[in-house]
C-alpha cells in the first residue's frame, strides 16, 4: 500500500438489528446471553459484515425532513419516472416495455464480443465518379465494433436497411436463414389441424391470403422463443379443447387461463365438486403433454452434446465464448461457440425518484424528460448533516501509519445549515477488532457556526484562507494540540484533533489464543467508530443523531 | 520551456480569466474558443489545426472552429484534445470537439470525443474514443477506454476497456462536480 487516503462514511442506522455481530472467520458464535444488557453501550463495529451495507459517503445519502434521519439506498423505494435507452437516449413509454421488453427496438446494440457499441455500416460497393460524395452509399449493411473490429459478417448476418436492425435481426439466424415467425408456424399449425379435421381455434388476424406457407418439420431445433411460443399455442388450444365454452362465453384463446369457467375448474380440482360443475368436471382427464417439436417438445439431444464437445475441441478457447459473454445473451443456454453469440440490444435504463420508506415523503424526483438534468425534489444529506472530513494534522507526514507512534489526525466538521449546531462525538478508547489501537478525540464537545449567505462567504474567505495557513506554518514546528479545545475554527466549520495510537499487526503476540492467527482482509486498516451528536434549534425545536466513522491508513 | 521562462509564473491569465500553462502545446490558436476561467496545464496539447476538410459555408461564418471548450474546466498535465476524424463518402475530414463547463480531464488522458457535456470529470490516462458522446453529470474513472460512437447517458460512471457503465451518480454528488473552487486555487503562487 504506497499510499492511502483517510476517508469518512456515515452509518446509516436502518440496518440496526438485534442480531449480534458476527465476523467473517470466526467459527465460535458470539455469546447470546446479555443481549439485552449489550442492546444500551453497544456501540457500531465497523468490521462487522453487515457494516459493509450501511456505511455510505455522505453523498450518497438523502435526508426525510419529516423523520429527521439519514435514508440510505436500502432505507428508500425506488420508483421508475422513465424508461430510455442509454444509447439512442429515446424515451420508452411503460406500454412498450410491457409489450416489447425492456430493451431498445431501434438500432442500438452492442457487440457480443467485448460490450462496445455497434455501429451500422456499409458494405457496399463505395459510389465512385463525379458526385459520388452527394450520393448516400447503398446496402447491404453490417453492424460493426470499433473496439474490437468485430462485424456481424462474422455470424453471417447482413441487412438491407441502415435503419430498424432490431426487427431485421428478430428475423434471421446467425448464418443466414430466416427465423419462421410466430405467424407462419401458427398458419402452418392451423393448416395441420385443418387436415386433422379437429374444430379449429380461431385467432385473431389469422386470414391474410397469399402468404405462402412453410411446412414445418415435427422435429426441428427449435430456438428458445420459437420453444416458447409452441408450447403456449398447444397449451392454450389444450385448454380451449378442454372448456370449449366457459359460462360468459369465451372460446378459449387468450381468455382461456383466466376465464371463469377455467378457474373454478382449476378450484374444483382440488375443494371437491362445490366450485366445479359437472361438466367441467368431466373433461380434468383430458389434457395431455406437448408431443413433438410443433408443440413445443424438444428431445435432449445426445448426438448434440458429443457434436458440441468435438467442437469445442477442435476450435479451441479462442472461439469458446466466455463466462462474461454468455452473461449478455438473452438465451444463452444452447450457446458454446463464439459464431453463436448474437449483437446485445441495449438494456433500458430508468430515471427514478426515492420515497422514504417509513413515511413515503417524496425525497427526491427528477425531471422526467430524458436529456434534463434537473430534479423536482432533491433532499440529499449534504445540505443538513455537517460533513465529517479527516486529515493527518502533520501536511509533511506519510500518510500510513506507525506502529505504536501516536499520530494526530485533523477531524473537520463543516455546517451546512443556517443555524448553530452543537456536536458532541465519542469514540470507543480502542477501536473493535482484533488489534486494538488506542483514540483519543481531543475536544469532544464544540459548536459550528451557521452558514451564512453566499455574499458573507466570499468577502470573508481571503481572510479565513490566510488565518488558515498561517495556523497550519505555526504548528508545521512543534505538533501540539491541547486537550479540550478546537484546533480551527472557521465561519462554518471547527477542526478538532483525533489521536491514534496504532497497534502492531503482529498476530502471534495478542492476549487471547483463539484471536491469533494471519492478517484477514482489510485488518491492516485502522477503522475507529466516532458517535457523532448534532443539535440545533429551529423554529423552538429540532435535533438529530449521526453516527459516523472514519477510516485512516495504516 | 525554459527555467528562465517559468521564473515568470508558471501560468499566463488571460483576459477572461483563462489560466494557461507556459509549457502547454496549443495548436491551431485561431480555431479554438475558450469560454473563461479555465485552466489548462503543462504539456497539455491541443490540436486546434485539426479541421474539418470541406467547409462549405466557413466564408460565411469567418474562421472555423476545432475545439470548443466552455468555461471552468480544468485540462491536467499532459492531456490532449483532438477533434475526432472520419471517412465520411469518400472523403476524410476532422469534426468539431465540443467540451462544456466544470469539465476536468486527469493527467495523460486523450480525447477524441464528438462531445463532452457540463460537470463530467474524467480520471487520470483515459482514451475517450472518436465521437463518443458523454452527456452531463459523468464521471470516467482512472485508466477507462471509451470505445469509439459510445454514448454515456448522465449521471453515469462508466471504467473498464471497453469503457462500461458501472454506477450511477448520487443525487448528493451533484454539487461536488462544480470546478469553481479548483479553479481558484490554481495559481502562480
Ligand atoms: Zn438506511
Ligand atoms: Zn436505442
Ligand atoms: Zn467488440
Ligand atoms: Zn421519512
Amino acid at each position: 500500500m504506497a499510499s492511502f487516503k483517510p476517508y469518512t462514511y456515515f452509518q446509516c442506522p436502518c440496518t440496526d438489528t438485534n442480531l449480534p455481530p458476527r465476523r467473517l472467520g470466526e467459527s465460535r458464535p458470539p455469546s447470546s446471553s446479555s443481549e439485552t444488557e449489550q442492546e444500551d453501550d453497544r456501540t457500531f463495529d465497523p468490521r462487522a459484515p453487515r457494516a459493509n451495507f450501511s456505511l455510505y459517503p455522505l453523498e450518497h445519502l438523502l435526508y426525510c425532513e419529516d423523520c429527521h434521519q439519514i435514508r440510505c439506498p436500502r432505507c428508500v423505494l425506488d420508483e421508475i419516472v422513465t424508461w430510455y435507452c442509454p444509447n439512442c437516449l429515446f424515451e420508452v413509454p411503460s406500454g412498450v416495455i410491457k409489450s416489447e421488453g425492456n430493451r431498445c427496438t431501434r438500432s442500438c446494440f452492442q457487440c457480443p464480443i467485448c460490450i462496445a457499441p455497434l455501429s451500422v455500416s456499409s458494405i457496399g460497393a463505395p459510389p465512385e465518379g463525379l458526385g459520388a460524395e452527394y450520393v448516400q452509399p447503398s446496402g447491404p449493411y453490417v453492424l460493426n465494433c470499433a473496439y474490437c473490429m468485430w462485424s456481424s459478417k462474422e455470424i453471417g448476418i447482413q441487412f438491407e436497411k441502415p435503419n430498424g436492425i432490431y426487427a431485421q435481426l428478430s428475423k434471421v439466424k446467425n448464418g443466414g436463414t430466416p427465423v419462421i415467425t410466430p405467424k407462419e408456424r401458427r398458419k402452418d399449425r392451423e393448416e395441420r389441424s385443418r387436415d386433422a379435421s379437429v374444430p379449429m381455434v380461431m385467432e385473431e388476424g389469422i386470414s391474410e391470403e397469399g402468404e405462402e406457407s412453410v411446412n414445418l418439420d415435427a422435429h426441428e431445433d427449435l430456438d428458445a422463443e420459437s420453444q416458447f411460443a409452441n408450447l403456449k399455442a398447444f397449451y392454450q388450444s389444450q385448454l380451449a379443447e378442454a372448456s370449449p365454452a366457459s359460462a360468459l362465453g369465451f372460446t378459449g384463446g387468450d381468455y382461456g387461463y383466466g376465464s371463469p369457467g377455467a378457474l373454478s375448474r382449476i378450484m374444483g380440482l382440488y375443494t371437491g365438486s362445490n366450485f366445479a360443475d359437472k361438466r367441467s368436471k368431466s373433461k380434468t382427464g383430458t389434457m395431455r403433454e406437448a408431443q413433438d417439436a410443433l408443440e413445443g417438445l424438444q428431445l435432449c439431444n445426445t448426438a448434440s452434446d458429443e457434436e458440441t464437445i468435438a467442437r469445442l475441441r477442435n476450435e479451441g478457447y479462442e472461439n469458446t465464448a466466455s463466462v462474461a459473454q454468455l452473461k449478455e445473451q438473452t438465451h444463452p443456454a444452447h450457446i458454446h461457440s463464439v459464431d453463436d453469440l448474437r449483437p446485445i440490444a441495449y438494456l433500458l435504463r430508468t430515471k427514478r425518484s426515492k420515497r422514504c420508506k417509513t413515511c413515503r415523503h417524496i425525497l427526491s424526483k427528477p425531471e422526467s424528460k430524458v436529456q434534463t438534468t434537473r430534479f423536482r425534489i432533491r433532499l440529499v444529506a449534504p445540505s443538513y448533516i455537517p460533513s465529517i472530513s479527516i486529515r493527518p494534522l502533520a501536511t509533511s507526514q506519510n500518510f500510513l501509519l506507525t506502529p505504536f507512534k501516536p499520530t494526530q489526525f485533523v477531524l473537520t466538521f463543516k455546517n451546512p445549515l443556517f443555524d448553530r449546531v452543537k456536536v458532541s462525538i465519542a469514540t470507543p478508547g480502542t477501536t473493535p477488532g482484533r488489534f486494538e489501537s488506542r483514540v483519543t478525540v481531543l475536544c469532544p464537545q464544540f459548536e459550528v457556526g451557521a452558514n451564512t449567505d453566499a455574499w458573507e462567504e466570499a468577502l470573508r474567505e481571503g481572510a479565513e484562507r490566510e488565518k488558515r495557513r498561517t495556523k497550519a506554518e505555526a504548528s508545521e514546528g512543534q505538533l501540539q494540540a491541547e486537550a479540550g479545545k478546537v484546533w480551527e475554527r472557521g465561519r462554518n466549520w471547527v477542526s478538532v484533533v483525533v489521536e491514534v495510537v496504532p497497534t502492531s499487526l503482529r498476530a502471534d503476540v495478542l492476549m487471547k489464543e483463539e484471536d491469533r492467527g494471519p492478517v484477514r482482509e482489510d485488518e491492516d486498516v485502522v477503522e475507529i467508530p466516532v458517535f457523532v451528536r448534532v443539535e440545533w434549534e429551529a423554529e423552538g425545536q429540532g435535533d438529530d443523531t449521526v453516527v459516523g466513522e472514519g477510516g485512516e491508513g495504516g | 520551456m525554459t527555467s528562465k521562462r517559468a521564473a515568470k509564473g508558471e501560468y499566463i491569465e488571460t483576459d477572461t480569466g483563462n489560466k494557461v500553462s507556459r509549457r502547454s502545446q496549443i495548436i491551431g490558436t485561431t480555431n479554438i474558443i475558450l469560454g473563461g476561467k479555465t485552466v489548462i496545464q503543462a504539456e497539455v496539447i491541443i490540436r486546434g489545426d485539426l479541421l474539418r476538410a470541406h467547409q462549405n459555408s466557413a466564408e460565411k461564418q469567418g474562421s472555423p472552429v476545432a475545439v470548443a471548450i466552455g468555461r471552468y474546466c480544468f485540462f491536467s498535465k499532459g492531456c490532449e484534445l483532438r477533434p475526432p476524424g472520419k471517412v465520411y463518402k469518400g472523403w476524410f475530414s476532422h469534426y468539431p470537439l465540443k467540451i462544456a463547463d466544470h469539465v476536468f480531464i486527469g493527467p495523460s488522458s486523450v480525447i477524441e470525443a464528438a462531445l463532452i457535456g457540463s460537470h463530467v470529470s474524467i480520471g487520470a490516462n483515459c482514451t475517450i474514443g472518436k465521437f463518443a458522446i458523454i452527456k452531463d453529470y459523468v464521471k470516467v474513472l482512472d485508466g477507462t477506454v471509451v470505445p469509439p460512437n459510445m454514448v454515456v447517458p448522465s449521471f453515469s460512471i462508466v471504467a473498464g476497456r471497453p469503457g462500461r457503465v458501472v454506477g450511477e451518480i448520487a443525487e448528493g454528488e451533484v454539487e461536488g462536480m462544480d470546478l469553481r473552487e479548483v479553479y481558484r486555487g490554481i495559481g502562480n503562487g
